[in-house]
């Protein structure tokens, strides 16, 4: 599932170039954490730690987001995907294994954000928080790409994918309370934004970045984890459902 | 139906329903198979023959699990294939013509490993069956390159060790040598005649009548979604006996031309080959009437190549079959 996992993720992720890779997935989120810290110094409406912790588990997002759709649409594309239909192996274990490399991509990417934006915006992050951090950015890496791989299932059913992981990542900066707290959201879009990845992983980052214990940032952890599983399933489903669909009425140009 | 058989279609009926327009949506039906029957025994290379829209892929695609029949049943190996996919999968390769398929920025090398994990190679055993997968199509040696720097042969031949790697009891082989060059074809129908030899079940769909004519122990003409005539290439060419053909190469033939010729007494069928700017004319007629004459007065004033008259090949009998369905 693993080796799988990390070829399919050479084959299909299109930003594996160096140069590409730098600047779309680290210098573009680096960026724009800036944007929303110098913001929110202007506006006061937060303090830095806010804006740096939130965006830094925000960061995976692009990775993680793109990843899972390109996982399933680039199969198309290459006019692979009916000899990966073809396999005899579980589509969970071969479809959810694909997630695991984006979330390690995502982890990274958000490690980088945090670390470099912490050392241009002097922010002092004790070293007791690191370890909670940087479980926090990986349930939400993990949970993120689950989400992605979700859109990439809908992509079996929709040509222009694209278009809902472009919307996706745009609503994720709103909804997961990352650049606008939660208190100054509407009702209904905290409430969108509690069944998204990232919202609960950031509010943990959040916690252990203020020095809180294991303990207090628990809860928040299990609800990203929990989310998580949830798209892991919705995924898993939506490809069993969009395959048999295809068998049965040709609905996918397979090969 | 017994365990001789590798593949069983029982009058398989595939019909695609789709949809247009969003104002007032009509429904549309197409029958792209209706109700295809036949054989293949178990280390057999059977030919399914057929124009551009006859039902070969869609037939393929039926008994490869890739599509549920409409109607109908099909068996691989005994398993069928609607109800026991997971078993049927285990014993199927199927490789397509064609440029895609491969993942281009990956090398050949890790386009086997990639398949050979999706399709269950035990990871002891998949360096040794790459290696030997390799050898045998010829690409030993250039397995590291990425396939997106590949010729089309080369692909071709990658897409069938890619098939192979789980060695197969039944391989489909879609259009394998479209697109591809002379020598190339050639070293592929090799490799697929060798295949055939070692036991594996082939079912091959091609234009190519040399093609079809060098491998196949049978061939099934497919047309309009319906097998037309089903033999051994040497029953089929019975199939085009007492007639003979004309050949002319031109230069702009009219329609009318063509549509005259298809007039002339004793003609049985007409066909036109188009290679570039030129035209191949092929006209069967019965054996005992010489239509060369005849020909050559309709085509008065275009300007003509080699005119040759010879007996009908299995090309000849294709046509005649394909005509009359």
């Amino acid at each position: 599932m693993t080796v799988g996992g990390v070829i399919a993720y050479r084959a299909l992720f299109n930003w594996t170039r160096p140069s590409i890779f730098i600047g779309t997935l680290l210098v573009g989120p680096l960026f724009q954490l800036l944007f929303f810290a110098y913001l929110g110094r202007q506006l006061q409406v937060a303090d830095d730690r806010f804006y740096i912790v939130g965006n830094a588990v925000l960061s995976a997002t692009l990775a993680c987001v793109f990843g899972g759709t390109l996982a399933v649409g680039n199969e198309r594309r290459y006019g692979t995907l009916g000899h990966v239909l073809l396999s005899p192996r579980s589509r969970t274990a071969l479809f959810l294994g694909r997630a695991l490399p984006y979330a390690g991509n995502g982890l990274l990417i958000a490690a980088f954000t945090l670390s470099a934006s912490a050392l241009m915006l002097g922010l002092r992050i004790p070293l007791s928080a690191l370890p909670g951090l940087m479980l926090a950015m990986a349930t939400g890496s993990l949970a993120c790409s689950f989400f992605g791989l979700t859109l990439g299932a809908l992509g079996l059913r929709l040509r222009d994918v694209w278009v809902i992981s472009n919307v996706a990542v745009a609503l994720l900066m709103l909804l997961t309370g990352v650049n606008v707290p939660k208190a100054g959201l509407p009702g209904w879009m905290v409430a969108i934004g509690n069944y998204l990845p990232i919202t609960h992983a950031a509010e943990a980052a959040r916690r252990f970045a203020a020095g809180s214990d294991f303990a207090t940032a628990a809860p928040e952890l299990a609800r990203e984890a929990l989310i998580g599983l949830g798209y892991a399933v919705l995924a898993a489903a939506l490809l069993k459902i969009f395959e048999l669909e295809s068998r049965r009425t040709a609905s996918l140009e397979t090969l | 139906m017994g365990n001789e058989y590798a593949i069983e279609a029982d009058q398989l009926r595939r019909t695609y329903r789709g949809r247009t327009g969003w104002l007032r949506p009509k429904k549309t039906e197409v029958d792209a198979v209706r109700g295809v029957s036949f054989t293949v025994r178990r280390g057999e290379l059977f030919g399914l023959l057929g124009p551009n829209g006859a039902g070969k892929t869609t037939t393929i695609k039926m008994l490869n699990t890739l599509l549920i029949p409409t109607s109908g049943t099909a068996r691989v190996g005994g398993h069928d294939v609607v109800k026991q996919t997971r078993e049927v999968r285990r014993r199927i390769g199927y490789v397509f013509g064609g440029d895609r398929g491969l993942y281009e920025r990956l090398s050949a090398l890790d386009n086997l490993r990639y398949f050979a994990e999706l399709y269950g190679v035990a990871p002891r055993e998949q360096k040794r069956r790459i290696a030997e997968l390799l050898d045998l199509v010829g690409l030993a040696g250039r397995e590291r390159e990425r396939v997106e720097g590949y010729s089309r042969g080369m692909r071709q031949r990658l897409h069938i060790a890619r098939g192979l790697l789980h060695a197969p009891d039944v391989l489909f082989l879609d259009e394998p040598s479209i697109g591809v060059d002379p020598v190339a074809a050639r070293e592929l129908r090799r490799t697929v005649a060798d295949l055939a030899a070692s036991g594996t079940t082939v079912l091959l769909t091609t234009h190519y009548m040399v093609e079809a004519d060098e491998l196949c122990d049978r061939i099934a003409v497919i047309a309009d979604g319906q097998i037309q005539a089903l033999g051994t290439p040497a029953e089929l060419r019975h199939r085009a006996d007492g007639r003979r053909v004309v050949e002319v190469e031109a230069y702009g033939v009219p329609d009318s031309a063509v549509a005259a010729l298809r007039e002339l007494p004793g003609v049985r069928e007409t066909a036109v080959e188009e290679r570039g700017a030129l035209q191949l004319l092929t006209v069967q007629s019965d054996a005992h009437v010489d239509v060369q004459g005849e020909v050559l007065r309709e085509l008065a004033g275009v300007r003509l190549g080699r005119v040759s008259s010879r007996e009908p090949t299995l090309e000849d009998a294709y046509v005649a079959i394909v005509n009359a369905a």
